[in-house]
């Protein structure tokens, strides 16, 4: 049956009207739960909120376990879903800037927009950061483009890499989250209790 | 009253290890859950709405002026059984028996999607077979020779003279038919010998010329 736009159970052209449903309520959700908040987020960091880690943990294990028994009920094809290609280079120089970025700013680029709806002067200044960022990328891409381009593992998969059952990694991967939880219960018990 | 309030105290209190209990028990369950045969190749309702459609045929006149015109992107593949492919087949076709169909070894040329493959066979059944098979697998650009090798004996080879009532379009097609023929190297090439008409030529015309009269001479020095 899904997906539901390429199989053309919704035509096409509702592809962007969809998109924009569903980033409003992806925003309103992330500042209703306080992720327009700076603080909120270098909790993580700080280890007095991790909201956001089982925010995110929670919602990857939710799609992940939903996404494969609707697989299993032929509700969606799997195989149908686009998996973006694995660059590895890039991906890790890339994660080692942006990790730096979320420290220092204290928003990732979804959260930073929330703060900018909600008029928060740091979510303007970071998000205009954000924009100098990607001018400067795009400017030296010639430049850039061999680390951009190098070592692309293309649409690979942990579990096609990997040679096991997929099954088996969400199970692993949903102890590993529980695991996380706990863990970051009894940090966030330790640390200094911070009100903002 | 109290016992309610307590379980609803201790759910309450405890709701994020009941949480992380359900998915693991959901996760669990996946690993667990019997392994069932998913749809190979394309769904079962575009299988249906493919096999209803007749857009996989191709005529004979058009894969004529294909070959003739030698198309880069064809590719015939001719479903009969060997002995019969040995006897006779169509120019630089290659021969996959319907029951070799599922080969593995032979599976590049019918799972592709650089040429257009025209599967033939004696009329269109076998190929259809072939068709069916190769279309449930979701290979692409799978075509079948409408009327098959029938058709092709028919039309190209063999073709019928119009009538003399039928319109211009009919004389054209079967001038095209007798041009390919020909390229297909039709030896038994039935040609109609025109009667030969005598001409007559018209009867000369004799002209007399005028005698000249002898000119007296005139004169004289």
């Amino acid at each position: 049956m899904g997906p539901l736009i390429p199989n053309e159970l919704i035509p096409p052209e509702w592809n962007f009207v969809l998109a924009i449903l569903i980033g409003i309520a992806f925003g309103y959700i992330m500042e209703a739960s306080g992720f327009s908040s700076s603080r909120k987020l270098v909790g993580v960091f700080y280890g007095y909120d991790f909201a956001v880690l089982k925010v995110f943990f929670t919602a990857t294990i939710v799609a992940l376990i939903g996404l494969h028994y609707m697989d299993y009920l032929n509700w969606i094809d799997l195989t149908q879903l686009f998996v973006q290609p694995t660059y590895l280079w890039a991906a890790i120089v890339g994660g080692f800037i942006m990790g730096i970025g979320f420290l220092a700013g204290g928003f990732c680029p979804g959260t930073s927009l929330c703060a900018v709806g909600i008029g928060k002067i740091d979510g303007i200044v970071f998000t205009l950061g954000l924009f100098i960022g990607i001018l400067i990328f795009s400017e030296s891409f010639t430049w850039l483009q061999p680390l951009y381009e190098k070592h692309n593992l293309g649409h690979v998969t942990l579990d096609e890499t990997l040679g096991v059952s997929p099954y088996l990694i969400i199970f692993i991967f949903t102890l590993i989250a529980i695991l996380a939880f706990y863990l970051s219960d009894s940090i966030r018990n330790r640390v200094k209790k911070v009100f903002y | 009253m109290s016992a309610t309030y307590s379980t609803k105290k201790i759910l309450v209190k405890r709701s994020y290890q009941f949480l992380a209990l359900i998915l693991i028990i959901l996760a669990g369950g996946l690993m667990v859950i019997p392994k069932h045969q998913q749809h190979e190749g394309i769904t079962p309702e575009l299988f249906v709405k493919n096999m209803i459609s007749t857009e996989r045929y191709i005529s004979t006149d058009i894969l004529a002026d294909r070959i003739v015109n030698q198309d880069p992107v064809l590719l015939l593949i001719d479903t009969r059984t060997t002995e019969e492919f040995e006897k006779y087949t169509l120019p630089n076709a290659i021969n996959i028996p319907l029951s070799q169909i599922l080969n593995k070894e032979l599976n590049p040329y019918l799972n592709q999607d650089i040429y257009d493959v025209i599967l033939f066979s004696t009329d269109n059944f076998t190929a259809d077979e072939a068709w069916l098979i190769g279309n449930r697998m979701g290979y692409e650009r799978l075509y079948v020779l409408e009327g098959g090798l029938n058709a092709w004996f028919q039309t190209i080879i063999e073709p019928k003279l119009p009538e003399e009532t039928m319109s211009r379009e009919a004389f054209e097609l079967y001038s095209f038919r007798k041009a390919a023929g020909k390229y297909f190297g039709v030896a038994n090439d039935t040609l109609e010998i025109e009667p030969e008409i005598k001409k007559i030529s018209p009867p000369k015309k004799v002209v007399t010329k005028p005698k000249k009269k002898k000119k007296m001479p005139e004169g004289g020095c």
